[in-house]
């Protein structure tokens, strides 16, 4: 684990998925991405497959039948991983909201860690948000890869773990 | 009875944009029979409008209808509503408006081209296509104050002014983009690897064209002379150096080449619109209530843009219809993926700029 996490914060790599955008945000994406703007100095690369990815971002309201594609590419791609919602629309609902066939945002269906707001979302702006999802992604691989996560707080003596205390919780955690 | 196979594409593909979904009836590598989904991203805009916005709203509620070609919604809708209030517009705003159509057409066009390259391999290309498009992008953001939805429509005018200043960066920008559009039109003609790609692939012959309704760029590609701007009298597109370009061999290497002589001559327009831009003022009270009905054409980047405006005589509007261009052009498209090769699918989706957020709404 410790060896992947060197590359993943070097090198994310997104998802991008349209939930039902007007196709404002995602030109904006496809402009960060080029030469300008020149996303890929982070490392970044668009990929189209959920299994290889780190970072999702999502441009969109979520549409009536999007909802099940957008919970299965986000279910597959492995942990830890990025939600960045792109787009007034994607955040709240933005100019869509109440439409019927609309839900709101992308925060009913998967937690979100960076929000983009405007309409469109300027490409400076999805730049910034990448970045903050780096350190989000930093923080979240830390988090996994922390053995006692399941049992609560660590406990500390000093500056050392404490193994024992820990392991007591264990205990009492099988025998509960 | 030979054996078929059935191989999917989408709805969430790295060559989409957009979710669409095709389902291909392949023989070997053949394609031989398409199924497509557009339908995902059906938002419900049509019945907002009628229900929870304003008509002085609408305007850019339906310039969410789609991002890439947001000005031309906004300014049939706006057309419309103006038709229904019996005002018609003076010729600064009319020049302004046409600006930024074009402008519009000039970014649409360079992005689908970046994307066949893309989508045909050339991952450099793509690069180098988006990287120039950002010069359009730079005007339109001097213009409006935002680079994609600007909202510069609205009823009874524009919203923003042309200044010396942008005058002047317009002609610099535009200047240094004909260079690039020189150098890719023989990019795009001669290169061996590309022509492999494009030249030949994907033909819509002008017979299939004309009976299945294609329209925009992919009629002109096979050589149907329709363009809204040359049938319609709601702007002076004629007197400003508008020219209908046409290509007969109607693969997609035609259809690149349509819209790279489009750019050409949409950047004369805008040239010929920002020198003799005539003086008036940029907003005018237009008064009252629509009531009526009203239909209205304007050539979308990707087509025929067609909106059919009914109000009653109240603050609501009784019905919106939009017809978009992409929906109008699906039967084509299917007719022209029949007989090709499989691996060419999405060099020729690409080069069809399909807008499914136009399509489904
Ligand atoms: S935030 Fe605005 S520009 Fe972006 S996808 Fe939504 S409606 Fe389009």
């Amino acid at each position: 684990m410790k060896f992947f996490s060197a590359f993943r914060k070097k090198s994310p790599w997104v998802l991008h998925y349209n939930a039902g955008s007007c196709n404002g945000c995602d030109i904006e994406i496809l402009a960060a991405l080029g030469p300008k703007f020149d996303l890929e100095r982070f490392g970044v690369i668009n990929t189209g497959n959920p299994k290889q990815s780190d970072i999702f971002l999502v441009t969109g309201p979520v549409t009536y039948r999007s909802r099940e594609r957008l919970v299965e590419l986000y279910s597959q791609i492995p942990e830890p991983k990025v939600v960045v919602a792109v787009g007034s629309c994607t955040t709240t609902g933005g100019v869509f909201r109440g439409m019927y066939n609309v839900e709101d945002g992308i925060d009913r269906y998967i937690p979100v860690d960076v929000y983009v707001p405007g309409c469109a979302a300027s490409p400076q702006l999805i730049i910034d948000a990448l970045v903050k999802g780096l350190d989000v992604l930093e923080a979240k691989s830390k988090e996994i890869e922390h053995p006692f996560k399941l049992f609560g707080t660590i406990e500390m003596i000093g500056n050392k773990l404490s193994r024992l205390n820990m392991a007591k919780k264990v205990e009492q955690h099988e025998k509960n | 009875m030979k054996k078929t196979i059935q191989i999917p594409l989408g709805s969430q593909h790295i060559s989409l944009l957009e979710p669409i979904r095709f389902k291909f009836e392949c023989e070997n590598e053949k394609i031989i029979g398409v199924d497509a989904d557009v339908g995902f991203v059906h938002r419900g805009v049509e019945l907002a409008c009628t229900r929870s916005f304003e008509f002085k709203q609408v305007g850019y509620v339906v310039a969410r209808v789609c991002g890439l070609c947001a000005i031309t919604h906004s300014l049939s809708y706006t057309l419309a509503v103006e038709k229904l209030l019996g005002y018609e517009a003076n010729d600064r705003i009319k020049y302004l408006r046409m600006l930024m159509v074009e402008l519009d057409r000039i970014h649409s066009h360079m992005l689908c081209l970046a994307h066949t390259a893309e989508n045909a391999g050339f991952e450099a290309l793509f690069m180098q296509i988006m990287g120039d498009r950002e010069l359009i992008m730079d005007v339109q953001e001097a213009i409006s104050g935002n680079r994609v939805q600007f909202d510069y429509i609205s009823i009874g005018g524009v919203n923003r002014d042309m200044t010396p200043e942008l005058t002047a960066l317009i002609h610099k920008n535009l200047r240094l983009l004909s260079d690039k559009i020189d150098a890719l039109i023989g990019l795009f003609d001669n290169n061996w690897s590309l022509s492999l790609k494009y030249k030949g692939v994907g033909v819509l012959s002008l017979k299939d064209a004309y009976t299945y309704n294609a329209l925009g760029p992919l009629a002109r590609a096979a050589g149907l002379a329709t363009d809204v701007r040359a049938e319609t009298n709601d702007f002076p597109y004629e007197t400003l150096g508008y020219q209908m370009i046409l290509e007969s061999s109607g693969d997609i290497h035609a259809r690149n080449f349509v819209r790279l002589r489009e750019i050409v001559n949409s950047m004369e327009i805008c040239r010929n619109i920002i020198d003799n831009l005539p003086v008036g003022e940029i907003q005018e009270k237009a008064k009252g209530k629509p009531n009526g009905e009203a239909v209205v054409r304007v050539e979308a980047p990707r087509g025929e843009l067609f909106y059919l405006v009914r109000g009653n005589g109240q603050n609501m509007l009784e019905r919106v219809r939009i017809k978009t261009p992409t929906f109008s052009a699906i039967p084509a498209m299917m007719e022209v993926f029949k007989g090709s090769e499989y691996a060419d699918a999405p060099a020729i989706l690409a080069s069809f700029d399909p807008c499914m957020s136009c399509t489904a709404k």
